[in-house]
C-alpha cells in the first residue's frame, strides 16, 4: 500500500474531491462539545482534539433505526404489506476518526457479521459504503489506555487511510483498496516521513500511563471471575444508568419493537443497555439479571471475558476512555479490570 | 476544604470504630479531575479515603434507599433535605440514620471549568481557599471558585444541613446571593411556539441513558414509568415526542419533592439543562402551596395534601 | 381534592413547555349532572377544534425516520 503526502494547504482541495461523490463527516466543535458533523472544508473539521465525547458508532448503528415498515389494511386483498427500508444512498467518508474507534468497528464486525445466518444487513450496508480516514493520536489523554487492550494511538486496524500529523504536512498511509483510491492523486511521501511518523508513534505510546492488565483475567475460568467478591464493591455506587454503554464504541445491545398507528407500522430498533433492569426482563416475570450487581458485572464480564472467549481473544474494549470521563459516579473501567486481574 | 475533609475522616473513623454505624457514605477522590464519587467506608481504614472538595456533586441520599443497617451520610444542605424527604416518605427511620452535617461551599460545575479550555484536557485541579488551580497539558490557570459554581448552587437557600447528628466545621451563610426567582422557569416569558422550540433545543442531545433519573434521590420506584412494558407509556425511540415525554413526566413526578440539588444536571453525560423544567415546578409548588421540600421532618408532601381553598381557577 | 393540586401543577407544566392553553381542560362533574357533562364536552370539543390538529407530542410513525 502506498504512502502519500497531504500538504496542509492542500487539505481543502482533498476534501472537495472527497465530497464530490460522498458525504463527508468529521469531528467538529458544536456548542463547546466535540462531536461529529458534516464538513466540506478543512476549517470546519477539527485537527487538534482528544476525541469526540460520544463514539461515532451511530453512523453504522443509529440509536433509533427503522428496520422495515408495514401496512395492514382491513379487507385489502394484498394482505399485510411489508416494505424494506432503503439502503444508504450515498457513500460516506468519516474523516479524522481516531484509531481506537476504527478498531471498535472491526470488533463489532465480528459480532454483527459472523456468518451467513448472523449477518446484520443494516450494519453491513453502512459499513461497506463508508470509508474511514483516521487521524493518529500524537497526544493521548490521561484516560486513554488503548495500548493495553490491543489498540494503538497510531493503530491502523479498521482504517482505510491513516493520517499522521507531521507538523507541516500529513503522512497519508493507504491501508486498503478503498483507501488507496481515496489518496491516489496525492504526491508520494518523502524519504524521512515514515521514520518521523514512527518516532511520533513511539512518543504517543509512551504518553499512555497506566491501563489494564489482562493476563490473569485471560487465565481464569469464567465462573471464578463471575463469583469474585469484587463485584459487591464495584456495584455500590453504580447508578445503573446507560452512560457508559451509550458512549462506548463497542457496546452494541439493542431492543426491537413494532410500533403501530392505525393501519401503518414500523419495526424499529433502539440502543439498549445491560445496566437496564428491563433489558433482561422476561415475559414470565423472571429476570435473570435481577440485581444491580448482576447488571454491573455483565458489562465488564462481557467486554473482558465473554467476547475474548467467543471471538478468538479479541477484547470488547478499545481503551478510548470515554466511560472513564463520563461515568457520573467515576466507575473507572481500568480499576475494575485491574481488580479482576488482581 | 481539606480541613473539613480531615474532620469528616475523623468523624467517620470514630463512628465505625465505635460500631455506631455499619457504613459511612461520603465522597472519595475520583480517578479523573473534578469527578469525586460516592464512597462507602465500612472500616476505619477505608474512612481514610473520604474527601470533601468542590466537586462533591452526587446526591448521597440516593444510596440510603432500601439499604439495610445503620448508616451515616455526609450531608450538605441539599442532601439533608433529600434525607428529610425520604424520612417523610417513610423510606427509613430517622434513628437508622446518622447525619454528618457539613456546610456546602457550593459545588463547582466541571462543564463551566472545562468551557474555559475548549478541546483541551484538564489533568489536575488543586483546591485553594477561594480559587481553583487548573492544570492541563501545556496550560495552568488560577480561577475564582465562586464564578464557576453550579447554577443550582448559586441560587441555593439552604447550604447548611437541616438535620444533623454532628456538624463538621462551622455553619455558614444559607445562600450564595443568587435569587432563584430570577432564573427559575426561564420559558415563562415566551409564547407557546417558542417554548416548545426551547424544549426541543434543550433536549436535542439527550441519549436517554436516564442518568438524570438514576442519580436522583426522588426516583426510587421499583419500576419507572419508562420501563413499563405493558402498557408502554413512553416509546423508546429518539423521536422528539418520546424524549419529551420522558423528560416532562420525570419532572412532573418530582413535583413537590425536588430540592434543586442539581444531581441530574451533574450526572448528565450530555450537559442537558433539565432544571429548566424542574425549576418551573419547584416555583409553582412554592407559589401555589407555600412549600419547600425537605425542610422539616413530619411535613406532608404537597402532592399528598389538599386545602379547601387551593387554587382552582383552571377548573370549569 | 388531591387531584386538584396535581392537575394544577401538570397544567402549568404542559403550558410551560408550549402545549397551547385550551388543549387541556378540567371540570368537576358529578354523576348526577348530565346537563353539565353535555355542555362541558361540547365546549371542550369546540375549543380544541378551534385550535386545530395538535402539533406537539405527536409521533407520526409514517413520517419519522
Amino acid at each position: 500500500m502506498s504512502q502519500k503526502i497531504l500538504a496542509k494547504d492542500k487539505v481543502d482541495a482533498f476534501l472537495q474531491g472527497l465530497c464530490r461523490d460522498q458525504d463527508l463527516f468529521a469531528p467538529v466543535m458544536k456548542d463547546g462539545k466535540v462531536g461529529w458533523g458534516p464538513v466540506a472544508t478543512a476549517a470546519e473539521a477539527l485537527w487538534e482534539f482528544s476525541n469526540t465525547e460520544m463514539s461515532p458508532k451511530d453512523f453504522f448503528f443509529p440509536q433509533t433505526e427503522c428496520m422495515m415498515r408495514f401496512k395492514n389494511v382491513q379487507g385489502d386483498p394484498q394482505g399485510m404489506i411489508m416494505q424494506a427500508e432503503a439502503p444508504l444512498s450515498r457513500p460516506r467518508v468519516l474523516l479524522n476518526i481516531r484509531p481506537c474507534d476504527a478498531k471498535a468497528f472491526q470488533v463489532l464486525d465480528l459480532i454483527f457479521v459472523q456468518d451467513e445466518m448472523t449477518n446484520d444487513l443494516y450494519w453491513r450496508d453502512k459499513r461497506e459504503k463508508t470509508a474511514l480516514i483516521g487521524l493518529a493520536c500524537n497526544d493521548p489523554c490521561p484516560t486513554c489506555f488503548c495500548t493495553t487492550v490491543g489498540s494503538n494511538p497510531h493503530g491502523e486496524t479498521g482504517l482505510d487511510v491513516l493520517l499522521v500529523d507531521l507538523g507541516d504536512h500529513f503522512l497519508a498511509k493507504a491501508l486498503t483498496e478503498k483507501g488507496e483510491a481515496l489518496v491516489k492523486d496525492l504526491p508520494a511521501a518523502a524519504a524521512g516521513d515514515e521514520g518521523q511518523a514512527a518516532e511520533l508513534k513511539k512518543a504517543a505510546e509512551a504518553k499512555i500511563k497506566g491501563g489494564v492488565a489482562m493476563d490473569k483475567v485471560n487465565a481464569r475460568e469464567v465462573m471464578e471471575l463471575y463469583d469474585a467478591p469484587l463485584w459487591d464493591r464495584v456495584m455500590e455506587s453504580c447508578l445503573n444508568c446507560g452512560t457508559c454503554t451509550f458512549c462506548c464504541p463497542t457496546c452494541h445491545c439493542f431492543d426491537i419493537q413494532d410500533e403501530t398507528q392505525g393501519e401503518a407500522g414500523r419495526r424499529v430498533r433502539n440502543w439498549d443497555y445491560c445496566m437496564s433492569w428491563l433489558f433482561t426482563m422476561h415475559g414470565t416475570g423472571h429476570n435473570p439479571r435481577g440485581t444491580k450487581k448482576d447488571r454491573v458485572r455483565q458489562r465488564f464480564m462481557h467486554k473482558f471475558k465473554y467476547i475474548p472467549v467467543k471471538r478468538g481473544g479479541e477484547i470488547g474494549c478499545v481503551g478510548c476512555g470515554r466511560c472513564v470521563q463520563l461515568c457520573p459516579v467515576n466507575i473507572d473501567v481500568r480499576k475494575v479490570v485491574n481488580d479482576m486481574n488482581a | 476544604m481539606e480541613a473539613i475533609a480531615q474532620k469528616i475522616r475523623e468523624a467517620a473513623k470514630r463512628l465505625l470504630s465505635e460500631g455506631k454505624v455499619d457504613v459511612v457514605i461520603g465522597y472519595a477522590k475520583g480517578s479523573v479531575p473534578m469527578r469525586e464519587y460516592p464512597y462507602f467506608a465500612y472500616t476505619p481504614e477505608e474512612a481514610e479515603n473520604l474527601t470533601w472538595t468542590s466537586f462533591c456533586c452526587n446526591n448521597l441520599a440516593l444510596y440510603t434507599i432500601r439499604r439495610p443497617g445503620r448508616m451515616a451520610v455526609v450531608a450538605q444542605g441539599c442532601v439533608s433535605r433529600n434525607l428529610v424527604n425520604l424520612i417523610n416518605e417513610n423510606q427509613f427511620k430517622r434513628e437508622d440514620l446518622y447525619v454528618i452535617g457539613v456546610n456546602s461551599p457550593g459545588m463547582v460545575d466541571r462543564r463551566k471549568v472545562q468551557a474555559l479550555f475548549p478541546g483541551k484536557t484538564i489533568t489536575e485541579v488543586i483546591e485553594e481557599p477561594e480559587h481553583l488551580l487548573v492544570k492541563g497539558q501545556g496550560f495552568e490557570q488560577r480561577i475564582e471558585r465562586k464564578k464557576f459554581l453550579r447554577s443550582n448552587c448559586l441560587t441555593c437557600v439552604q447550604r447548611n444541613p437541616v438535620i444533623s447528628d454532628e456538624m463538621i466545621g462551622e455553619k455558614g451563610p444559607e445562600g450564595h446571593g443568587g435569587n432563584i426567582d430570577n432564573v427559575a422557569a426561564p420559558w415563562e416569558k415566551l409564547i407557546p411556539a417558542e417554548r416548545w422550540a426551547e424544549l426541543q433545543e434543550t433536549l436535542k442531545d439527550c441519549i436517554r441513558c436516564y442518568a438524570c433519573r438514576d442519580a436522583c434521590p426522588l426516583c426510587y420506584c421499583h419500576v419507572c414509568f419508562v420501563d413499563e412494558a405493558q402498557p408502554q407509556w413512553c416509546g423508546k425511540t429518539q423521536d422528539e415526542a418520546d424524549v419529551a415525554t420522558f423528560h416532562i413526566l420525570r419532572a412532573f413526578h418530582c413535583a413537590g419533592r425536588c430540592t434543586d440539588c442539581g444531581a441530574c444536571e451533574s450526572a448528565c453525560p450530555q450537559g442537558i439543562k433539565m432544571r429548566r423544567l424542574t425549576s418551573k415546578i419547584e416555583k409553582d409548588i412554592r407559589e401555589l402551596y407555600g412549600y419547600r421540600p425537605g425542610m422539616e421532618i413530619g411535613a406532608t408532601p404537597p402532592m399528598s395534601l389538599f386545602r379547601p381553598n387551593d387554587p382552582q381557577d383552571f377548573i370549569k | 381534592m388531591f387531584a386538584r393540586r396535581r392537575f394544577a401543577v401538570l397544567k402549568n407544566l404542559l403550558e410551560y413547555v408550549g402545549i397551547e392553553p385550551g388543549r387541556l381542560h378540567f371540570s368537576w362533574i358529578s354523576s348526577a349532572e348530565a346537563e353539565k357533562f353535555q355542555k362541558t364536552v361540547a365546549a371542550v370539543t369546540e375549543a380544541v377544534k378551534a385550535l386545530g390538529p395538535a402539533q406537539h407530542m405527536i409521533k407520526d410513525i409514517r413520517k419519522v425516520a
